[in-house]
């Protein structure tokens, strides 16, 4: 045995004498990339998407690696060239790797290191981001240029203690009602019940994805339950609600489900999309993502309006969703810090916003962008923008809001519940509370 | 029950009687089971005392070689002529020595509180935003995990090199030769043939295995949560918190409900669907292998197909199927009227979806039972049949008196493999109904999560990596202890040799 | 007498064959219902109807070519990628369980109790904690986002499996051995010429089930991978098509891939079926 056990060790250490090598130091690396020469640049400030030269201190040769959505990838592979362009004196190894901002927070926190310099990802993966220290704020000499050049909302939402940690993208991370305007009228598209008249009349579906806690906090915000930051040690904060008034709510949603059972069906929301082009469903709700292959599907019949109204005890309620940003951010443990945050700068800048309007359909967080005639001739865009301002920042969010608000949907839309008990409404609005608060 | 008492019962009765054995003895199995583990301290620790003495007796005793092997490794070896043992001992301190000053005692040495210095953030001169990394408290735990495993490896190379020194000093007095090179390598192969065999497999299991195990299982005693995630902030030891959480009503009512809960249905899933998948794959398999049935390859190999499908696409499949808008709801309205029903299968009842899903199982599970049930079936002794048929006994009754008892008598380590396999069981819950119905009276599950279904929750989307380990632990105590106290009290491991 | 029994077995027969076509039917179907909605031309991801109302092979072509897609979806790629550390994977595990399964069966020595019982519930571990353990073992070591990392991670464990194979080990009996020693065969000898190529149903068994792992694991690729979509493994890929931002133009892809990964694995199984059989029985009743 002990034979063995000398060859054997020896191969042991000899893998990891290589993985001290590899891997040594790398608790305590610091990423400073400061040692500059020129200090002045810094107190002015810049006031325009591109830079001057001395705020990449020493950097030159420089490699990064930008993660953008699959849709974006080629428009952010283009615009990269620009950014070369206008920045010939230094050389570039820049790549863009299509990876989902949905799955932005996941993989920079599996291991920083490896993942992007620059990437997009959704308002509501802030808190995980800067806890985990993986993201670094942006520039001092920045700050002022973005924060005045993007719309007042997204920079309140970037901004966590007084820093403002990334460079706003878009201003149109929600869901809005799309809808077949064959079926169903702009003036039905204004009341729940309308839209789901007409969608029972003309026998289509009305697709909703009660199941999942994003569109199914409309539930719960809509009754009053608006969620308002979080405490100190992490758990969800709520606006102080009237709950004989969230549970009257809540009973006219259940209602109005069981009414038009048939026609209101709870489903993945990739199901509007593919119900409009088999010709099953009149109207949804989506988000601005879909926009693309909900146009494609619908054509000319493709209508877009802001979430509908309820009417709770004759008083029609408008429904209030879940609203947030997209941002890019920039990682904290980049090689070439100051190049990331120049080339953050650079696509969260006015001209690459235009573009992404443009050709993409995203709604701008920049304030010229907003003002521009994409923005302001687009149904969409403006039924997400009146949407907006009936809605809840998906921004300081709790990772236990999603499960317990989704269960809240569930349980309106299931079969066996009863519309009339309001004891078990009451119960079940105080039990999700309770749950995505993470009390006892 | 004497020997001839026993021969006279049927075999249902025998099983019954076995089963009842084997019952009454669990009590007396597992206090062997803690005994063995006692001892097995007990002797650790005399082993190590008398290591030391051993330890202090050889060097007093040793020559100078052998003196200068307790610091440095392999001398003893190379002044005895036992060269290329000798060299290996002396490149194991070497890299030991290497690894440790260049990576291993950085981690190491924070073990006691995984890091102590914070990551900050600041701005430099041009403005620019300026990370310094603190202490990383996850890859301090691994790494020194790592270390630690290493420094106990090559302890007992140091040990073995004091001893084959003193070995091999005491063969020159006697007027021996150490054996050559080729003299062990053919050892190797015969003799010591068992090492050869197990060292790269365990080699592998090793580091790939055991090193992450153990990582997890310190893991359970950490505050690694989503409040405390590396690089950024900092985690600790926090002792027992993450078990009591799981237990205690009062404070973590949710947590600790969810756990009673989802172990509960854990052990009624695991149950269930081992049992009516063997029963019910027994059943297709005797149909199909039944004299005088035609066809067989082609039964077979229908069910087969259910296998070759990776299971993350049937499953994928099976949950958009059985969608409100599903095929299996647009093949029911044909008999309907044309109306489709619109049955929630997987997120209305929690009686449904618990339905669904062991049916769905039954799909996934049945063409592996009916694979490895063929040949055992065809084992069964005919004549039991024979006489069974005499007596006049019905399909049915034979069933449950012959083939039955003796499957089960047969494969009862298959059962309990399967056992553990479902209680392990991710891939069917997850896919198939990703835990829902949804519930408000558990902490991040549904009503059809299983343990480990939820263990994945807590990791992927909530980050509760110490509450997750905590349930981890708890999974793998239950299922090593039943599959250990099973398998070393059932028939094929008593009579290991039978056949031989 | 004798004609009634022979009815009732007739009957008997009848329904026999009449619940093996329902469950045949039962058991079928999802993947005929794959199969078909693969070559659909129609719809996006769910359709109103159980039989495609257009029939296209565009799914296939565009799920080969990339036409009509995106660049980072390249499923031949993955595909080979596959196919390369599912052989190696399967080449590995292979020796090292019929190794350990060997070791533990036939030769006798001090803690091969205790070993075996470490093997078996050691097996048995949750994974999902331990994969962030893994993935930064494989990053010390520069293995990260590579193949190799997954062989390795496909083929370390392997050793573990050791049940079945041992279970058919021991119905080999004990004389050839001895018979063989009498003759002056080492253990190794004995180990290469006598037993294994008695062993033929568990190698193909073992080779089997360990050739289908890397194309169902999506989970453990996934994290070990990261965003390296060039080395990603069929599994993975798959289940990135029905990502949000892939599903609406990637699902009849999906089904498509899906098909494409099942038909090379179903072939193999109906070929080896047989050994799988033997192998599985032999060892299951022992193991």
């Amino acid at each position: 045995m002990k034979k063995i056990l000398a060859i054997l060790m020896a191969g042991v250490l000899t893998a990891t004498a290589f993985a001290g090598c590899g891997g040594g130091g790398e608790s305590s690396n610091t990423n400073s990339g400061s040692s500059s020469k020129s200090g002045e640049s810094s107190a002015t400030g810049v006031n325009a998407s591109t830079v001057d030269y001395a705020y990449f201190g020493e950097e030159d040769n420089v490699k990064l690696k930008v993660w953008a959505p699959d849709a974006a990838v080629n428009l952010v592979k283009q615009q990269i060239e620009e950014f070369k362009k206008a920045y010939s004196e230094k050389k570039f190894d820049i790549t863009v790797v299509a990876q989902g901002e949905s799955d932005a927070a996941t993989q920079m926190l599996n291991d920083a290191s490896a993942a992007a310099d620059v990437f997009s990802f959704p308002s509501d993966q802030f808190n995980k981001l800067v806890d985990a220290g993986v993201i670094a704020p942006v520039a001092k000499g920045f700050t002022d240029f973005v924060s005045t050049s993007n719309s007042e909302d997204t920079v309140k939402a970037g901004t966590i203690s007084n820093t403002l940690y990334a460079y706003p993208e878009t201003n149109d991370n929600g869901y809005y009602m799309v809808y077949d305007n064959t079926v169903v009228t702009e003036e039905d598209a204004k009341t729940l019940e309308g839209t789901l008249a007409a969608c029972k009349k003309a026998g289509k579906k009305f697709i909703f994805d009660a199941g999942d806690g994003f569109y199914a906090c409309t539930f719960a915000f809509t009754a009053g339950a608006k969620i308002d930051g979080l405490e100190e040690d992490g758990t969800q904060k709520f606006v102080e609600y009237d709950e004989d008034a969230a549970v009257k709510t809540l009973q006219a949603f259940a209602k109005l489900i069981k009414d038009y059972k048939g026609t209101f069906t709870s489903l993945n929301v990739k199901n509007v999309a593919s119900g409009f082009k088999n010709g099953t469903c009149g109207a949804g709700v989506d988000g601005s993502w879909d926009t693309k292959v909900n146009k494609d599907s619908l054509g000319d019949k493709f209508g877009a309006a802001k979430l509908p109204t309820i009417n709770v005890d004759g008083e029609d309620k408008q429904l209030v969703s879940m609203f947030g940003y997209k941002y890019i951010g920039v990682n904290g443990s980049s090689k070439f810090p100051n190049s990331a945050q120049i080339l953050a700068l650079y696509l969260a800048g006015e001209e690459c916003q235009k573009q992404r309007t443009e050709e993409l359909g995203w709604g701008p967080s920049n304030v010229n962008v907003q003002k521009d005639k994409v923005v302001t001739e687009s149904p969409v865009l403006n039924a997400i923008k009146a949407q907006a301002e009936n809605s809840c920042t998906q921004v300081n969010i709790a990772s236990t809001l999603w499960t317990p608000m989704g269960n809240l949907g569930n349980k309106l839309v299931a079969d066996e519940w009863k519309p009339d008990d309001a004891d078990a409404t009451r119960k079940l609005l105080q039990d999700t509370i309770k749950n995505v608060r993470d009390e006892g | 029950m004497t020997y001839v008492e026993y021969k006279q019962l049927n075999p249902f009765q025998r099983f019954a009687h076995n089963f009842k054995k084997f019952i009454l003895n669990i009590p007396h199995a597992l206090a062997s089971f803690f005994k063995a583990i006692g001892k097995a301290i007990v002797g650790f620790f005399t082993g190590i005392g008398k290591g030391f003495k051993n330890y202090g007796v050889t060097f007093v005793k040793g020559d100078w070689a052998t003196k200068l092997s307790y610091l440095i490794f392999g001398i003893g070896d190379i002044h005895k002529g036992k060269y290329y043992k000798g060299i290996l001992f002396f490149l194991t301190e070497v890299l030991y020595a290497l690894y440790m000053i260049f990576f291993g005692w950085t981690y190491l040495q924070k073990f006691n509180t995984l890091g102590t210095v914070e990551t900050t953030q600041d701005f430099n001169e041009l403005g620019m935003p300026v990370t310094v990394y603190g202490d990383n408290s996850m890859l301090i735990l691994l790494y020194s995990v790592l270390s630690i495993v290493i420094t106990i490896l090559v302890f007992a190379v140091y040990i073995a090199n004091i001893k084959d020194a003193y070995h091999h000093q005491v063969m020159r007095a006697e007027g021996g030769k150490p054996t050559s090179l080729k003299h062990d390598v053919k050892e190797f192969l015969d003799g010591k043939y068992h090492i050869t065999l197990l060292s790269f497999p365990t080699l592998m299991i090793g580091i790939f295995n055991i090193m992450p195990m153990i990582f997890m299982i310190l893991i359970a005693f950490t505050s690694y949560d989503q409040q405390h995630l590396p690089p950024g902030t900092l985690f600790t030891w926090v002792g027992f918190d993450n078990f009591s959480s799981l237990f205690n009503f009062v404070d973590s009512a949710t947590k600790a409900t969810t756990f009673i809960e989802l172990t509960k249905w854990t052990l009624i899933w695991a149950v269930v669907a081992t049992f009516t998948n063997y029963i019910l794959g027994m059943v297709v398999a005797l149909m199909i292998n039944k004299k005088g049935i035609k066809f067989k390859a082609l039964w077979r190999t229908l069910f087969v197909i259910a296998i070759a499908v990776p299971q993350f696409v049937s499953l994928l499949l099976m949950n958009q199927m059985l969608q409100t808008n599903g095929a299996i709801n647009i093949l029911l309205s044909y008999f309907n009227g044309g109306v489709n029903p619109q049955i929630q299968f997987l997120n209305s009842t929690t009686l449904m979806a618990r339905l669904t899903v062991i049916i769905v199982n039954l799909w996934v599970g049945i063409p592996y039972t009916i694979l490895s049930m063929s040949g055992i079936l065809m084992n069964i002794p005919e004549d039991l049949y024979e006489s069974a048929r005499i007596d006049g006994a019905g399909p049915v009754k034979t069933f449950t008196k012959i083939t039955l008892p003796y499957m089960i008598f047969v494969t009862t380590p298959q059962l309990i493999t399967q056992f553990v396999g479902n209680i392990n069981n991710f891939n069917v819950i997850y896919l198939l109904t990703g835990g829902g119905p949804s519930t408000e009276q558990f902490y991040q599950a549904g009503r059809t999560d299983i343990l480990v279904t939820w263990l994945f929750n807590l990791t992927m989307s909530s980050q509760d990596y110490g509450l997750a380990a905590a349930i981890g632990i708890l999974v793998f105590i239950v299922c090593a202890t039943l599959s250990l106290l099973i398998y070393n009290n059932s028939k094929s491991m008593k009579d290991e040799e039978a056949f031989s | 007498m004798i004609k009634s029994y022979k009815l009732r077995r007739h009957i008997a027969n009848g329904l026999i064959y009449l619940l093996l076509i329902i469950l045949g039917i039962i058991w079928i179907s999802p993947f005929i219902y794959l199969v078909m909605h693969s070559f659909r031309a129609e719809g996006l991801i769910a359709v109103d109807h159980l039989i495609p109302q257009q029939w296209t092979f565009k799914n296939y072509i565009d799920l080969f070519t990339g036409v009509g897609g995106n660049a980072s979806i390249n499923f031949p790629r993955w595909f080979l990628n596959t196919f390369v550390v599912a052989i190696f994977s399967c080449i590995i595990s292979t020796v090292s369980v019929l190794m350990v399964s060997y070791a533990f069966s036939r030769l006798r020595f001090s803690a091969r109790k205790k070993f075996m019982n470490v093997g078996m519930i050691l097996g048995m571990f949750p994974g999902f904690m331990t994969m962030i353990a893994i993935y930064y073992l494989l990053k010390a070591m520069g293995l990260t986002g590579t193949l190799v990392a997954l062989v390795i991670c496909y083929s370390c464990g392997a050793g573990l499996g050791f049940q079945i194979s041992k279970g058919f080990f021991d119905t080999i009996p004990r004389a050839l051995d001895e018979a063989a020693t009498i003759d002056g065969a080492t253990k190794n000898q004995i180990f290469w010429r006598i037993i294994l190529p008695m062993s033929k149903p568990i190698v193909v068994y073992t080779v089997l089930t360990s050739f289908i792992g890397p194309w169902t694991d999506f989970i453990l690729a996934k994290i070990i991978m990261g965003d390296n979509l060039d080395n990603y493994t069929v599994a993975i890929g798959l289940q990135k098509m029905l990502h949000n931002d892939f599903i609406n133009t990637y699902y009849k892809q999906f089904l498509a891939g899906s098909v494409v990964v099942a038909v090379p694995i179903t072939l193999l199984f109906l070929k080896m079926q047989k050994y799988y059989v033997e192998g599985v029985t032999a060892g299951g009743v022992k193991g």
